[in-house]
């Protein structure tokens, strides 16, 4: 009897958490963005056009492609520091290097995946050399390549290659007015 | 007895992170590209199966291409048909197509099997240690180096400007070859390659 007594309330708590769990699971599930990603084609005259402006904050901009291994290997960093600092007033925007017929597949698939909110953009060139060239003309092309421009549109960092999280981090943190989040 | 083995291991610890660090190479660091009008020193490589192979023995009477390809890349892939064209086109003309494979993890055998499914002839080198691609300040696949006779870099860039052969525009690697061939100055000695990076050691 004092066992029973003792083994009521477990079992009703097993009860109450079994019925709270799929509670749980579809309030996490309501909370997932539900908008599909989309990625805009930008040619090289538009993407001047971003690079060049003079702006309220700092942009980072990096370039990048689902056939680049190292561009996807450091992609959940970059999701961490746009997180981690679009509150602190910095634009962060990626351009695929793609091909345009992977624009509404390879592309937004893999953003998803790394859940990206920043805009994404795709480069619209039959050839990309103007664009490498206006971005950077001792650039070569080679992927990935991260730039971080100030409110002059002047580059205070670049680097080429996987980038350096904390390097990174640093060259933002001389740029961005903290407390200044929209 | 326990402070030499505390030496010893210290004493190893230093000889490994020194190792490492002369080994290391900073992710994105790539040799400055070979200038226009430098020359290439003959160098020899293994080919697919395994036989080596100097750049002597392979150029071609009125010039060498040196093309830096992989198996994986999408990019070089779909060059693959362009590649082979241009050395079939070129190879009755006196210019010798070859292939280098810089990349660290794709191995001779999967040179081989790759050039067999996607019907490459032209002879492929498997450039192991990336050593040749250092060398030249190759950085991406597809990567073309077209040298004349004397090994003098005449055009460094890319194949053409689009990866969709439906885009195609501008030729460079064959503009430059037509105008060595008919003695002409070539108008655009160098077109910056795109691709993927090469996958270095």
């Amino acid at each position: 009897m004092r066992f029973t007594k003792a083994i009521v309330p477990v079992v009703v708590l097993i009860v109450l958490l079994c019925l709270g769990a799929p509670a749980q699971k579809r309030k996490y599930r309501a909370a997932k963005p539900t908008q599909p990603i989309v990625v805009s084609p930008i040619d090289t005259e538009a993407l001047k056009g971003l690079l060049t402006q003079q702006r309220q904050r700092p942009l980072l901009v990096n370039f990048w492609a689902t056939f680049c291994d190292p561009c996807r290997d450091e992609f959940p960093d970059l999701v961490k520091i746009d997180k981690e600092y679009r509150p602190h007033a910095l634009e962060f925007v990626t351009v695929s290097l793609d091909d345009m017929t992977d624009i509404k597949t390879g592309v937004p698939k893999f953003l998803d995946e790394m859940k990206a909110q920043m805009p994404a953009y795709l480069l619209n060139a039959t050839d990309p050399e103007p664009a490498i060239n206006l971005v950077d003309p001792r650039w070569q092309g080679d992927l990935p390549a991260t730039f971080l421009y100030n409110e002059k549109g002047e580059i205070v960092y670049k680097h080429i290659g996987r980038v350096n999280p904390a390097e990174l981090r640093e060259a933002i943190e001389k740029v961005v007015k903290k407390g200044d989040g929209q | 007895m326990k402070r030499n083995l505390s030496i010893l291991l210290a004493s190893l610890f230093v000889i490994a992170g020194a190792i490492f660090t002369a080994g290391a190479r900073a992710e994105g660091e790539v040799p400055a590209p070979l200038a226009i009008g430098a020359t290439v020193e003959d160098f020899t490589l293994p080919d697919v199966d395994n036989k080596d192979r100097s750049l002597k023995s392979l150029a071609g009477k009125n010039g060498t291409v040196l093309l830096f390809i992989a198996v994986q890349c999408p990019v070089s892939n779909a060059y693959n048909e362009r590649m082979e064209k241009l050395a079939e086109d070129y190879k009755a003309k006196g210019i010798a197509v070859i292939g280098i494979n810089s990349n660290v993890a794709e191995d001779a055998a999967a040179v081989k099997a790759h050039a067999e499914q996607n019907k490459l002839s032209f002879t492929i080198l498997k450039d192991a240690g990336n050593k040749i691609a250092d060398k030249l300040g190759a950085s991406v696949t597809p990567e073309a180096y077209f040298l004349d006779t004397n090994n003098k870099l005449l055009y460094h860039g890319r194949i053409d400007n689009a990866r969709n052969p439906a885009q195609l525009e501008t030729s460079d690697l064959r503009n430059a070859l037509d105008a060595a061939l008919a003695g002409k100055a070539i108008e655009k000695t160098e077109a910056k390659a795109f691709g993927c990076s090469i996958k270095r050691a």
